[in-house]
Formats: structure tokens, C-alpha cells, sequence
């Protein structure tokens, strides 16, 4: 009863026309930064940090946390009408997101990202309200045996992404791996796999790798293909063809249900950031499928899963911000700075010495989320019309998007020119039949493996005992084991029946 | 031609051993105290397995040439060189330059409607990014 009245004076807050006017500059700006690869939800926060020494407080935070949920509408755009991720976290949609737009779906599957992103952050805003306390405890035992056993785990779905030969991924898988490592060691400080090229010292960065492996490579692949419209063919812009059908609701509810879950409660482990609960959500919705075969060629679930799972996982983030003070990811960073620089002590007592700011914060996610849905649906007919652009102007478009997107990172050349290379290993890479989808995952788990291995082993003193010892670490340890396990049982049982077959 | 499986396998071959070659200057370390290279050893290690396995695979098998088009090497092309004279020509040059030579290798249009869809692209690419969004753009030479 407590929490509804705190929550009604929340929306007290919220609904006051200067907050409702900085949440939707907030969510304009955070679709338009998830629209645009190259700027992130964390740059274009900390390019807007300054409004707070000149807007109110909660008003200022209002606006900066719609840019960070705002973003994750706006990156699944690109992904599905273009196979370019606008965030990381939009790198999964792509699989199957693109495919439903080849085949003139583009609209309902733009519609049920919208439909599931609103439903997701508003089931793990119920959660934000009713768990934060609970729930942030509970994530600070995370230490670094969990963290590389979650990521062990998560490696182990890259078996899930593809329909091809799983050794297949984990080759690119290790490519993946390796290439996160280039730049300098976070612990040492040595350079590795640099050979001496001052651009590599930095690494590469996510934004670079995806746009290249997947928007570029596509587009090459594309232009080699004779006279091919890859815009939709014989879609139909009636509102009926545009949004979701009831066939489609039916196939996503439950991914859109997984997704929320697995999102919500990955996205308060911090480091996890919105990448891999996205990845972990399409390979569950893949495992869960009874026509996993089918996933990659333009399944709703693979794209109504990882949307959901993206949003739910913004809102998990915001638990150990508020409760804890410690930031999820680089966006809930500059928000602590944000508070810090308002006078705000994020903590236990934060909802209680100031409770204005917490339930106001939340309920204006709501309205956020409320104003996304009704910003981005409007759109969808606008962005399928789009596509219709004859693919010879809209492949230099989309090209000319990239090169900006990749300039605007650093304003560095060597960007421009890592993209377009990594366009060439993408496009490579389709040509000698090798998904990206595990090269990008592998790429993120990377340094969040390698660290948390290295800090794991030197804790343990070089006992491997301790990934086994504690509870948390031994059960995703256990859970990557099923996986692996019931991947090789599948590939046995399809041989043995390819056997039976045969014999009959 | 030989297989995709051989061909792919001797590239994962020579990566494996670049990796293990890097790995072993920056230091692998111990159990105890894992070094630079530990993980990327690791890596390459299952790498080269995997490898290994692709070769032998591939070994006698016998695919179709695997053709790529003109167009993308064109296309692939314009864009390395694009990347490295932006900083020289300047943002608006070097964009016009290459949107009218992605055009060209795509379509069969006039070269004056090439060049003037060029000319527009670019002009609409510089208001919305560099003035509109503040992107940062170089100026080149010409000082444009």
C-alpha cells in the first residue's frame, strides 16, 4: 500500500509539464542516438550532461535516463530495416530481424520491437519498484568467479546462433575472443596484438567490429548480387500489414515474457551491460523453439525475445544505481556522476531522504516508455516506405551512414578504415558460409572473460576449485554444461536418425 | 577449386599461430598469475585444433571457384581509399568523390545525373551531421 502511494507521488512528479517535457526530449534524443550507429547512449549523456547545473534536478535526470531506454528503441530500427545495429544491444536483432524485412515484414517486426520493449520496461519497472532493495544485495555477491562463469556460459550459446556446424562458431568464436584483446591489457598495461599500430593501442570498439561484420558486409555482399531490390517487395502500407498480427502476438508473447525475465535480472549484475542478456535471450528463445531450425530466416521470436530482453535489462540497471551507487554500464556511470554532481547520495537511504527523486525517476520510465511507443509506431510506415528506395542509392546511403557513424566515434581516420575492413572479413566471412552472430559475441564476452579469469585464478592462487566452490559460479558452470550437453545429445539423435533413415 | 573447409582452415592455421606468437612475447604466465597472453593462448589453442580439423576435412574435397564480383572489388576499393584521404581532401571532397564512384560502379546512369546525386547526398550529409548533429568533419586542403 506504501509502495502505490509512493508511486502516485511519483506520477505526481513525473506528470508535471516541465518533467513530462524533459522525459520526451529525453526519448527523442535516445531514439534518434539508437537510430545513429557511432553515438551511444553514454556519449550523447555526457554531451548533455551540463543541463543539470541548469535544469532542476530531477528534471535533468528525467531526461538523461529516457536517452538511455530511448536508445534501445531506436537501435532496433537500422538492425531490422538495414542489418545495422545502432547499439550492441541491437547486434542479435539483426539475425532475424533483417530477414522478416527481406520478406516485406519489416512493419511487424518494427511493431512488436516497439510493442515488446514497452511491455518489457513496464513489467521490470514493477520489479525496479518492488525488488530494488533485495535485488541489489543479492547482485553485489557477484564476484569475479560468477562473472566468468556467466560468461563461460554465454559462450556456450554461440552453438545456438547459427543453423550451421558449431565448429564453425567457435572458430569465429576464438577469432572473436582474440581480437577483443587487442589494445592494452587492463590489468598490465602492456600492449598485445598491436604490431605496433597506434590506432590499436584503444582496441576496437563494438561499434566499429558490428558495423563492419554486419551493416558493410551486407551491403558489399548486396552489390555483388545482379540487379537485386533488396527493399521490400510487395509489402503493403495499410495499417494491417505495418503492425503485428494476431498469429505474430501469438508467437511472441512468451519470448517477450523470457526476454523481460532474463533481461530484468541479468541487467543488475553490473558489467553485464545490454549485449548479453540480448545474445542469451535469442539463444533461449532458439532452444525453447519446436522449429529452432528456422531461426535466422526471419522468426518473430528472434526478434520480440532479445528486444524485450534489452529494455527489461535498462530498468535492471537502474538497481544498483539507485540502491547501491554502483553503475551497470558506462550510461549509469555518467548518471552517478550526475547525481553526485546534484548533490544526491545514491544508496539505501536515497528512496528515503529523497523520494522525490527515486519515485519520481521511476514513474517517469513509465511515461517514457508510453511516449516511445507512441513516438516509434507512427514511424514504422514512414521507415518500411523508406526501404523502398532503389537499393543502388540506398546501399550509398546506407554506406555513407556507416563512414559518418565510424568517424564520429573519435574523429579518427583509422576508424573509418577498421570498418571497412572488418566489412571485408564480414563479407569474406558470408562467402565462406561463417555467421558473424558468434565472432560479435565472443567479441563482447571477451574482456569481461578474460579479466574475471585472471582475477579468479589469482585469487584462488591457480586452483580452477574456485569456479566449482561457490554456489552461484557452479550453477551457470552446471547450466553451461547442460547446454553443451543437449547440443551434442541433438547432434547425436539427428545422426542416429540420418542412420535409421538410411537403413530403411 | 579447392574447398572452403581447406581454405578457411589454413587461414584459422596461420591465426593460431600469429596468436600463439603474441602470446608468448606479451607472456602467458602461470596458473597462479596469468599473464597478457593466457586467455588469447587459450584461444589459439582451440583455434589451431579446430583448424587442423578444417584441413583435414577439406583435404579432398572439390568445390565450385567461388567468384566475387567486379563491382565489389570496386566498391571495396573506393572505400579503403576513401579512408585514407578524408583527413587530406576534407570531409565534403573525399565524400563527393566516393559517393560518385559507388554510384558509377552501381548503376548505368548519365554521369551528370551521377555526379549531381553526388553532389546532393553529400550536401545533405554535412547539414544533417556536421551542422545539425555537430559532427566534427575534417576540413582538408581546401579548407572546406
Amino acid at each position: 500500500m506504501e509502495t502505490l502511494q509512493s508511486l502516485a507521488y511519483g506520477f505526481s512528479i513525473c506528470l508535471q509539464p516541465m518533467n513530462l517535457f524533459y522525459g520526451f526530449l529525453g526519448v527523442l534524443m535516445g531514439t534518434a542516438v539508437g537510430v545513429l550507429p557511432g553515438l551511444g547512449p553514454a556519449a550523447a549523456i555526457s554531451l548533455l550532461l551540463p543541463t543539470v547545473f541548469h535544469v532542476p534536478g530531477v528534471s535533468s535526470l528525467i531526461m538523461l535516463a529516457g536517452i538511455t531506454y530511448g536508445a534501445q528503441y531506436g537501435g532496433s530500427t537500422t538492425s531490422i530495416l538495414l542489418n545495422i545495429p545502432g547499439e550492441a544491444s541491437s547486434v542479435v536483432t539483426c539475425i532475424d530481424g533483417y530477414q522478416m524485412a527481406r520478406q516485406g515484414r519489416g512493419g511487424p517486426a518494427l511493431g512488436i520491437a516497439a510493442f515488446g520493449s514497452f511491455i518489457a520496461g513496464t513489467i521490470s519497472l514493477v520489479g525496479l519498484i518492488l525488488f530494488a532493495p533485495a535485488l541489489a544485495a543479492a547482485a553485489l555477491r557477484f564476484g569475479p568467479p560468477e562473472y566468468f562463469s556467466l560468461a563461460f556460459m554465454a559462450l556456450t550459446l554461440v552453438a545456438y546462433l547459427t543453423k550451421g556446424s558449431v565448429a564453425r562458431s567457435v572458430a569465429i568464436a576464438c577469432v572473436g575472443i582474440v581480437i577483443s584483446l587487442v589494445g592494452l591489457d587492463p590489468i598490465t598495461s602492456g600492449s598485445r596484438f598491436t604490431f605496433g599500430f597506434r590506432p590499436l593501442i584503444d582496441g576496437f570498439d563494438i561499434v566499429i567490429v558490428a558495423m563492419g561484420l554486419f551493416g558493410m558486409s551486407e551491403v558489399l555482399e548486396n552489390i555483388g548480387t545482379s540487379s537485386r531490390q533488396v527493399s521490400v517487395l510487395s509489402t503493403g502500407t495499410r495499417m494491417k500489414d505495418i503492425f503485428p498480427n494476431r498469429a505474430d502476438w501469438k508467437n511472441s508473447v512468451k519470448p517477450i515474457a523470457r526476454g523481460t525475465l532474463i533481461g530484468f535480472f541479468l541487467g543488475m549484475i553490473p558489467g553485464t551491460g545490454n549485449a548479453i542478456p540480448t545474445f542469451i535471450s535469442y539463444a533461449v528463445e532458439r532452444k525453447f523453439s519446436k522449429y529452432p531450425e528456422k531461426f535466422g530466416t526471419g522468426v518473430i521470436e528472434g526478434v520480440a525475445g532479445p528486444e524485450a530482453t534489452n529494455n527489461a535489462a535498462c530498468s535492471g540497471h537502474f538497481i544498483p544505481l539507485l540502491s547501491l551507487g554502483i553503475p551497470a554500464n558506462p550510461s549509469t556511470a555518467i548518471l552517478l556522476g550526475a547525481l553526485m554532481i546534484l548533490g544526491f547520495q545514491p544508496g539505501p537511504l536515497l528512496i528515503e531522504s529523497h523520494p522525490e527523486l527515486f519515485w519520481g525517476l521511476v514513474a517517469s520510465m513509465y511515461t517514457g516508455n508510453v511516449m516511445l511507443l507512441v513516438l516509434n509506431l507512427p514511424l514504422i510506415g514512414l521507415w518500411v516506405r523508406m526501404i523502398k528506395i532503389p537499393y543502388s542509392i540506398l546501399s550509398v546511403l546506407i554506406i555513407l551512414f556507416c563512414e559518418i557513424g565510424a568517424y564520429s566515434l573519435n574523429t579518427s581516420m583509422a576508424d573509418v578504415l577498421l570498418m571497412n575492413l572488418f566489412g571485408l572479413v564480414g563479407y569474406m566471412m558470408k562467402r565462406y558460409d561463417f555467421s558473424a552472430a558468434p565472432l560479435i559475441l565472443a567479441f563482447i564476452l571477451g574482456p569481461m572473460l578474460e579479466r574475471s579469469l585472471r582475477q579468479s585464478l589469482i585469487l584462488s592462487h591457480g586452483s580452477p576449485t574456485i569456479f566449482f566452490l561457490r554456489p552461484i559460479s557452479l550453477v551457470f558452470i552446471c547450466l553451461a554444461v547442460a547446454l553443451v550437453g543437449s547440443t551434442c545429445l541433438a547432434g547425436r539423435r539427428l545422426g542416429e536418425k540420418a542412420i535409421d533413415m538410411k537403413e530403411v | 577449386m579447392h574447398s572452403r573447409d581447406l581454405k578457411s582452415g589454413f587461414i584459422f592455421l596461420i591465426f593460431s599461430l600469429l596468436v600463439f606468437y603474441e602470446s608468448l612475447r606479451v607472456g602467458i604466465g602461470t596458473l597462479s598469475k596469468p599473464g597478457s597472453g593466457f586467455l588469447s593462448f587459450c584461444a589459439g589453442m582451440v583455434l589451431f585444433g579446430l583448424s587442423l580439423m578444417f584441413i583435414y576435412r577439406g583435404w579432398n574435397v572439390r568445390e565450385a571457384r567461388t567468384i566475387h564480383s567486379r563491382r565489389v572489388i570496386l566498391a571495396l576499393a573506393v572505400l579503403i581509399v576513401y579512408s585514407l584521404v578524408l583527413d587530406v581532401l576534407g570531409f565534403i571532397v573525399a565524400t563527393f568523390l566516393a559517393v560518385a564512384a559507388l554510384f558509377g560502379v552501381q548503376t548505368s546512369r548519365p554521369w551528370w545525373a551521377v555526379l549531381a546525386i553526388s553532389a546532393f547526398v553529400t550536401l545533405l550529409a554535412y547539414l544533417v551531421f556536421g551542422v545539425l548533429l555537430h559532427v566534427f568533419f575534417p576540413p582538408g586542403f581546401l579548407g572546406i
